[in-house]
């Protein structure tokens, strides 16, 4: 407490004066917002999936089985053969996790994910492999947009996602998975 | 002359400077960051704009700190979220130690976090029988090597992939004379997945701490401060005052800059923003001063708090990038380092580690004035009569010199002359450590005097 104090009070003998918060107002890039999502979505290591939709997701889904993949789906509609875990760290042999997202950005390829819709928190992180899907009508222009948009509700999660998870900490060389999933599929619907 | 104990810049640079190799190839790694920002501010058509209302954003946020911490914390009660406030790093890390000990941690696994390194609070907590794993590649790579980081986005820059080989089959026992990096990458994968899986609490720093919902927002590539703060139950987040801001759309400014700035990508992998603990965890936020608050004391060094931590000005430092992150006297490098560091500084060399070129300010996403604080810094050490290298001594003579017509003309057509005719290995000496790693210039056949009298004048 005496901390706060402390620190509140020294907060009054800063030296500037007191500036106004600027206006946010950036014109967006409204035209074709799909592709743009596209392009940005490849420059991050993630593919987009424009045909075929949840068909096409379910296939993939099957074959994946079939091979003796461990697959979680989130997602009504798609069918994979895990359920949800009674803990997080059981999560840890997933192979496959298929996550609905809410809302894409155009201008870095990033997709939103709520926690509503994650089971635990850790799984869009902890599976191998992630299939996101997203509704073509979801995509907005920037960052801006996106933040008008996305809910967070008091005790939420949420988290932009922009392609599979990757590092370039030895010597500056691309390595796409790191800690999180290693490969990012993201099917339009 | 300074009585400190530490090495001045110059001197540690010297060292880094020894494998003329290295620094080549360390300079263009770091130059190569910068062209990758280049190109992603280039291809913004508003990124003008975005720095301008950054700046802006930032200024107001700082000269409304109190009002916004406070909202901040009223807010993040509301989520259950515990807020804490500490003074000084010894303060936070006995808030984080007590956390930890309460909950019988045993093992921590950390996301980067400067802050956490600002206040050393690996070696205290480990003293206190606590393991903390670094689980940033590059963090790790240093860890395990027992190195501080040497730069504030990529800490593992200066290493060569062979080192980061003969590393891991050291620690973590990959095959003897792997350099691969997507191999050596595979195997921290694996080694650090068990760290997740096994530790019992997660600590990250913010990458900014949104008012008016009560959240904090993390921003890795890798996802290790989702798979640390995600998996036990109790997570931890460190927060330097300065990492407020009003609301989420001013952290989606923010958002669009960071990372483009940093490595020239659009966004990090992975933004996260936390407005709350699991289900049935617990969430603390520790907000630290450490030194902030002084600093807004002075208009000049406030503007440094608008620093993002992108490491743009870093990557385009012609001295950072040929000294090495070792060598300055403290544990940020680089431009936003002097500007936030100096005062720390007992050789008090590191305003000089710096040309003016000016470069990192054009550079900065939040138009920190870098230069400007650097220089402000000389200025300040001067006038606490703490000039390193004997600068005090000789710089008012220097001054004294400057201002006589006379002796300056004079003494200059000397210097012309000799030049023209000396050798340079018997005129290099003169030049003191300027000459060191320097050619000589070439002499001008007449001053500039003269110069402009005959043309201008
Ligand atoms: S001072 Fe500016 S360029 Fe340097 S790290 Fe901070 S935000 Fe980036």
């Amino acid at each position: 407490m005496s901390s706060k104090h402390d620190i509140l009070n020294a907060l009054k003998s800063a030296a500037i004066a007191p500036q106004a918060m600027p206006v946010i107002k950036v014109a967006p890039r409204i035209d074709d917002l799909v592709g743009q999502f596209e392009a940005s979505l490849n420059t991050v290591a993630g593919t987009l999936h424009r045909e075929g939709g949840l068909a096409k997701l379910q296939a993939q889904v099957d074959e994946q089985i079939a091979q003796g993949m461990q697959i979680i789906s989130m997602l009504d509609g798609i069918k994979g053969n895990r359920e949800v875990t009674d803990t997080a760290h059981q999560l840890r042999d997933i192979d496959y996790a298929v996550i609905p997202g809410d809302l894409g950005v155009a201008e870095n390829g990033a997709i939103w994910v709520n926690n509503k819709n994650l089971g635990h928190r850790v799984t869009p992180f902890i599976c191998e492999n992630l299939f996101l899907v997203l509704e073509a009508k979801t995509i907005v222009a920037n960052m801006h947009q996106a933040a008008s948009k996305l809910t967070l509700d008091s005790g939420e999660f949420g988290t932009f996602i922009a392609g599979p998870s990757k590092t370039a900490d030895i010597e500056q060389a691309l390595v796409v998975g790191a800690h999180g999933a290693c490969s990012l599929n993201v099917y339009l619907v | 002359m300074s009585t400190s104990t530490s090495a001045t810049h110059a001197h540690k640079a010297e060292i880094f400077c020894k494998d003329e190799s290295r620094v080549d190839w360390h300079s263009k790694a770091l130059w190569m960051l910068r062209e990758k920002r280049d190109r992603a501010a280039g291809s913004l058509p508003e990124w003008e704009q975005l720095r301008q209302i950054g700046s802006e954003m930032k200024l107001h946020t700082l000269t409304h700190l109190g009002q916004y911490l406070e909202e901040f914390e009223q807010n993040c009660h509301k989520n259950n979220i515990k807020v804490h406030w500490a003074k000084d790093g010894a303060e936070h890390n006995r808030i984080v130690h007590e956390i930890l000990a309460e909950h019988n941690v045993k093992k921590l696994v950390k996301s980067k976090s400067m802050l956490t390194e600002e206040c050393h609070m690996n070696p205290y907590l480990e003293q206190r029988g606590i393991e903390v794993i670094d689980t940033d590649l590059g963090e790790r790579i240093i860890q395990l090597a027992g190195q501080p980081p040497s730069h504030i986005v990529v800490p593992a820059i200066h290493l060569k992939k062979e080192e980061v080989g003969d590393l891991f089959h050291d620690k973590l026992g990959t095959d003897a004379g792997a350099s691969d990096p997507l191999y050596l990458t595979r195997a921290a994968r694996a080694h650090l997945r068990e760290q997740f899986l096994s530790a019992d609490a997660a600590m990250t720093g913010v990458n900014m701490a949104i008012a008016d919902k009560g959240a904090v927002v993390v921003c890795t590539n890798e996802g290790n401060a989702d798979m640390g703060a995600n998996l036990p139950k109790l997570q931890l987040h460190s927060m330097g005052i300065d990492k407020i801001v009003p609301n989420i759309d001013s952290a989606a400014v923010l958002l669009r800059t960071l990372a483009r700035n940093a490595t020239g990508q659009p966004i990090t992998t992975y933004s996260s923003f936390y407005r709350g603990p699991q289900e049935g965890g617990e969430m603390h936020v520790i907000i630290v001063d450490n030194g902030r608050t002084d600093m807004l004391k002075d208009k000049i060094l406030a503007e440094a708090l608008k620093c993002i931590r992108c490491g743009g000005c870093l990557n385009t430092c012609p001295v950072y990038r040929r000294s090495g992150g070792y060598s300055y006297n403290y544990t940020i490098p680089g431009p936003i380092g002097i500007a936030v560091g100096s005062q720390c500084d007992d050789t008090n060399s590191m305003p000089w580690a710096c040309t003016l070129c000016g470069s990192c300010s054009y550079v900065c996403p939040t138009k920190v004035p870098l230069d400007k604080i650097i220089h402000h810094h000389r200025r300040l050490k001067a006038e606490a009569g703490k000039l390193p290298y004997g600068k005090a001594s000789y710089m008012p003579l220097v001054g004294k010199f400057m201002a006589s017509e006379t002796a300056l003309n004079c003494s200059m057509s000397v210097a012309r002359m000799a030049l023209k005719i000396l050798p340079g290995s018997l005129l290099k000496p003169f030049s003191g450590a300027w000459g060191k790693y320097r050619e000589l210039p070439v002499a001008p056949n007449s001053s500039f005097e003269a110069w402009f009298k005959k043309n201008r004048g």
